[in-house]
């Protein structure tokens, strides 16, 4: 894996992650999630869900930053990405992140690919950006998978103060289901934007809504 | 009230703003025309970042064009707070969620403190000064120079004389110390003179002001010292 | 089996006329009499369909200035078939602009053994109200397995794009998908000003980023289910 994929990857990457939950703020409150025996079950769902789907749009944007795509090609990508993110607050969390990731992509790993796509979306959404700036499927694939579990667990960690090591020996048992989904995600990464999958998640876009409204009331620790 | 500053704290204010540019934006801290001035305010619970944050807004909000963010952990407690104070209006104000971990989002990922300074741009395009105020933290938590240009690091005599003796990077390498509620030293048993000396060991040329919000609820020497950090306007 | 059955609906200058209506078995379309302007076909499923290996396909245009309401008079059993054959259903649908379609199936019960795969296929220039009910087996069976599928576009622009996979045990329990739910409702509405978002403890409305709205409720039961659709709809 190359190392813009590892460092995207890592928590300590500044590309504001660390105050998205992934849902699991939510189903906390919610006393859905109150330990680590709750944890498998909801990343386990998230990963082959809401992860395949992020999975899916980084390989798709690493691949097209391996081929020549014609002007247009990003924005319609955002668009597909949108079509499969119904919920509002998802779509929000998905650019603040993108953003966020962006801005730290343009001082490490500046490319005319990154500049095509911020010159077509400038709040790009997280998986595209991120595909972009790892710029091999599969590793891109990887990373937002990987992402897409690990921001959770560890909110988990701080929400519940769950034990970090029961939590880590989690997110290393997701190691089968994360293979297979980067796996497909790397082998549809050329296809016609339209024709990707689109996995969908409403029990977490109902929490995501759920977050963002319950924000106004009550304060939420995590954006998203 | 003693106010003592040490000698320039590298606060030059280059303009190297050039719109044509295609350099990526890569947020360093160094002020430029168009975005502004950024002071980061930090320090432990209840030393009084609020009440210092709300007397700056009423000793500067006359003469600039003022926004503030909030970092809670918990609550959004001082966003209302500025709210309510009628210190400034309810859309210069800005809460950022932190995800239980306000020092992450002040210096090791700033993403969350950015986003909401740029809103406040966005909003308010002639803005001055942002005061971005951190949730109450340890003694260890500092703002990334990527996020402020200048921090004041406040600490208050109720928290016992020996706070600045113990150092951290708060206490020692902000621009600014501000050592709150002297009102209250006698009552809290704070020896002045220990904490001050003891301050300006720990930080050698650095600047420190002890003051009390009751005595003078503008704050005026911190206000000063704002003040003389600002690029001169042409308004 | 396999069938085809087709509706097209068009303006004739004063009313809504059924340009084209063609049943196949198991598929029946009933057309309702004296609807005044606007058009009312039931749809009708013959009580066995679809059944392992069975590939139906419904087809609905709806031409400018039309109004069309397909409401199905039961819900639907998916069942399986004799060697656990997988069965399809496409349903698509083209609302030219100024046309309007209400699209109501009823609940589709995934009872176990079921291998099917439903799709929902549409170009919606106009209007489209369209709703769907997702049953997880009958009262205290496990569920066979479904993917059901929606495409939806104005044009060249992607709508709404989902696909949702049940009869995974594990994953139907789950936050992600149902949260641990028998029944999922969702009803969409496309071509007319996206709404707010709204929602309550177990549904949510929110608004598509191309247009449109698509609210969201799970529960125990399909009465519950449309008890908090009619909340997130009314909201």
């Amino acid at each position: 894996m190359d190392l813009a994929a590892l460092i995207i990857a890592d928590s300590r990457f500044p590309g504001g992650g660390h105050v998205h939950s992934g849902g699991i703020e939510e189903a906390v409150v919610r006393k859905l999630v109150v330990s680590e025996r709750d944890l498998p079950a909801f990343l386990l769902s998230r990963l082959r869900t809401a992860g395949a789907l992020a999975a899916t749009f980084a390989a798709a944007a690493a691949h097209a930053t391996t081929r020549e795509v014609r002007s247009g090609h990003w924005r319609r990508l955002d668009a597909e990405f949108d079509a499969r993110t119904p919920s509002q607050a998802q779509r929000a969390a998905s650019r603040a992140q993108g953003r966020g990731t962006a801005r730290a992509g343009r001082v490490a790993w500046p490319s005319p690919a990154l500049s095509d796509l911020l010159g077509e979306c400038p709040r790009p959404h997280h998986p595209i950006v991120l595909g972009v700036l790892v710029g091999v499927p599969h590793d891109a694939a990887m990373a937002a998978a990987y992402l897409a579990v690990s921001g959770p667990a560890s909110a988990a960690v701080r929400l519940l103060g769950l034990d970090p090591f029961q939590v880590n020996a989690v997110v290393a048992r997701l190691a089968e289901p994360m293979r297979e989904v980067c796996a497909h995600a790397a082998d549809v990464a050329g296809h016609d934007p339209a024709t990707l999958p689109a996995p969908s998640s409403p029990g977490l876009d109902l929490f995501a809504e759920a977050h963002a409204a319950q924000h106004e009331e009550e304060v939420r620790l995590f954006a998203s | 009230m003693r106010v003592e500053h040490g000698h320039g704290h590298g606060h030059h204010h280059q303009v190297d703003f050039d719109p044509t540019a295609t350099a990526p934006d890569h947020h360093d801290a160094t002020p430029h025309a168009g975005r502004a001035y950024r002071i980061g305010i930090g320090g432990p619970v209840g030393s009084g970042k609020t009440a210092l944050t709300a007397a700056l807004c009423r000793a500067l909000g006359d003469e600039l064009e003022l926004a503030v963010v909030t970092n809670d952990i918990y609550t959004t407690e001082d966003a209302d707070f500025l709210r309510k104070a009628g210190v400034l209006a309810p859309e210069r104000i800005e809460a950022v969620q932190t995800g239980a971990c306000p020092h992450t989002a002040i210096r090791d990922d700033i993403t969350a403190n950015l986003d909401a300074v740029e809103r406040l741009e966005e909003k308010f395009p002639g803005l001055d000064l942002v005061i971005i105020e951190s949730g109450g933290d340890n003694l260890t938590a500092v703002f990334s120079r990527g996020l402020a240009d200048s921090q004041i690091f406040v600490v208050d005599v109720a928290g016992g004389d020996k706070v600045p003796r113990k150092g951290g990077p708060g206490v020692t390498t902000a621009d600014l110390l501000v050592i709150n509620k002297t009102d209250i030293a006698h009552l809290v048993g704070a020896d002045m003179t220990v904490m001050t000396s003891d301050a300006h060991r720990m930080r050698g040329d650095l600047p420190v002001i002890a003051q009390s919000l009751v005595d003078t609820p503008d704050a005026p020497a911190v206000a000063a010292w704002v003040r003389s950090l600002l690029p001169t306007r042409t308004r | 089996m396999k069938a085809h059955a087709r509706l097209t609906a068009c303006f004739d200058g004063s009313r809504t006329v059924l340009r084209e209506l063609r049943s196949m078995a198991p598929l029946s379309l009933v057309p309702r009499r004296d609807t005044g302007p606007e058009a009312v076909v039931h749809l009708v499923n013959s009580a066995t369909a679809p059944l392992g290996g069975d590939n139906l396909r419904l087809t609905i245009q709806v031409g400018a200035g039309a109004v069309l309401h397909v409401v199905a008079v039961a819900a639907t059993l998916v069942l399986p078939g004799p060697h656990g054959t997988p069965s399809t259903s496409l349903v698509e649908l083209d609302v030219a602009d100024g046309g309007s379609l209400e699209y109501l199936p009823g609940p589709v019960i995934v009872t176990a053994g079921a291998n099917h795969t439903a799709e929902l296929r549409g170009d919606i220039a106009g209007h489209l109200h369209a709703r769907e009910t997702l049953v997880l087996g009958r009262d205290g069976e496990r569920p066979g397995r479904l993917t059901t599928t929606q495409h939806l576009t104005r044009g060249p622009v992607p709508l709404l794009r989902q696909t949702l996979t049940v009869g995974d045990p594990e994953l139907d329990a789950s936050i992600a998908h149902l949260a641990g739910h028998r029944v999922m409702a969702t009803a969409l509405m496309i071509g007319e000003a996206s709404r707010a978002p709204a929602s309550g403890r177990w549904w949510s409305r929110t608004a598509l980023a191309a247009g449109g709205t698509l609210a969201t409720s799970l529960a125990p039961d399909v009465v519950t289910a449309q008890a908090r659709l009619e909340a997130a709809t009314s909201a």
